[in-house]
């Protein structure tokens, strides 16, 4: 299950979803600008208060864009 | 693993507004056109909330203005590749190669519009807090800071955009900047008339604190030469760009602070390597002069490849 805890305009969330999609792997989004409870999860989860934040499996996590950490995790 | 080669006329070095205007041109020249982007697509404007000075449009966000403009370029049959890093380049022979992580390209032009990134918050504490308090992008981060304590360094255009836009989250906001304004007056009246605003002139951030994530800083009132704690959440750091020509040094000719010398022809030292926008050596850096700019470039690199 791979999770983006994301926020409706922000580029660099745009562009995981993209490359996500690009890469035909199905995701959840998660906008923290409509849950709290994702924005104190996404928080709690990367310690950073910065989107996008991408979670594998419910506990690797990548910050940001970050194409061989991703792909890493992600076993492309 | 052996890298497959490609073959392209024009390969364009950033996707913002000049790289995508020139694909725009280069596609509609019948010419192959790639474009090649590291970050993000549409650059730096790509952040811009509400954009006011481009002809044709009243108001419109950066993000919708430059996905128009590469689904224009795209229309045209440019290429536009945002996932594929850049690794090197040899843009001294004939043939110009540009290696990425996947493919080795051999382009008979590389336009360089790989435009300027933000300066970084030049403190020892930078890496610490960044992303805990230090930030380079209200869009994406803003909405951390719902009824927080926001600053804002910076005094020009973008560092007063970027604190209007943050109004909308803090619950007080300080701009920060170690000297006068030099925003334009119709968005720095916007700020003065907010009343979450407090405008700090002459004023240095000379530390960072906190546990784990920010929570002040040391500020230096150069006017009353007085240092103080101020309690903020967040510092959204609008001090300046530096240019994106690492991966040209040493090959195309560049100012010391690293923009490259071309003309308004946007010709380098290097025959068929053009720079556009911002990169390029230039006294106006507008939205407006990289779309020209991209146009140039585009229309002599045609010029260019029919001489060959």
């Amino acid at each position: 299950m791979v999770k983006v805890y994301s926020i409706t305009q922000c580029p660099w969330c745009d562009k995981v979803k993209k490359y996500l999609k690009s890469k035909g792997i199905a995701y959840e989004e998660h906008n923290i600008e409509l849950s709290d409870a994702d924005r104190d999860e996404c928080y709690k989860i990367s310690g950073d208060l910065i989107v996008p934040v991408t979670t594998v499996n419910g506990k690797d996590f990548v910050v940001s864009f970050d194409k061989a950490k991703l792909d890493a995790l992600l076993g492309l | 693993m052996t890298k497959e080669r490609k073959t392209k006329d024009v390969i364009i070095i950033g996707a913002g507004m000049a790289g995508l205007t020139a694909a725009l041109y280069a596609g509609r020249s019948n010419l192959s056109t790639l474009v090649l982007e590291n970050a993000i697509v549409g650059g730096q404007i790509a952040n811009a909330v509400g954009i006011e000075n481009y002809p044709g449009f009243t108001k419109v966000s950066g993000s919708d203005l430059m996905t128009t403009v590469q689904q224009q370029a795209e229309a045209a049959g440019a290429e536009v590749d945002e996932f594929d890093m850049i690794e090197r380049v040899d843009l001294m022979g004939k043939t110009k190669i540009v290696e990425t992580q996947s493919y080795i390209y051999e382009a008979k032009v590389v336009i360089i519009t790989s435009g300027m990134e933000r300066r970084k918050l030049p403190l020892k504490e930078e890496a610490k807090y960044s992303g805990r308090g230090v930030h380079y992008c209200e869009l994406c981060d803003g909405h951390m800071y719902q009824d927080k304590v926001i600053s804002v360094m910076g005094g020009g255009n973008a560092a007063v955009d970027a604190a209007n836009f943050l109004t909308k989250y803090a619950k007080e906001l300080y701009l920060i900047h170690r000297s006068k304004l030099r925003a334009d007056k119709a968005s720095q009246d916007k700020l003065f008339a907010n009343p979450k605003v407090k405008v700090l002139l002459e004023t240095e951030i000379r530390a960072l604190h906190g546990e784990g994530r920010l929570t002040s800083i040391t500020i230096y009132d150069k006017a009353k030469g007085e240092e103080r704690e101020l309690p903020v959440d967040a510092i959204f750091v609008n001090i300046g760009v530096v240019p994106n020509t690492h991966l040209f040094e040493g090959q195309v000719k560049m100012t010391e602070s690293g923009r490259i010398l071309a003309g308004e022809d946007c010709r380098t030292n290097l025959p068929g390597v053009f720079a556009a926008g911002d990169v390029r050596e230039k006294e106006i850096r507008q939205l407006t002069t990289a779309a020209a700019d991209g146009t140039t470039a585009a229309l002599l690199a045609e010029k260019y490849i029919e001489s060959l």
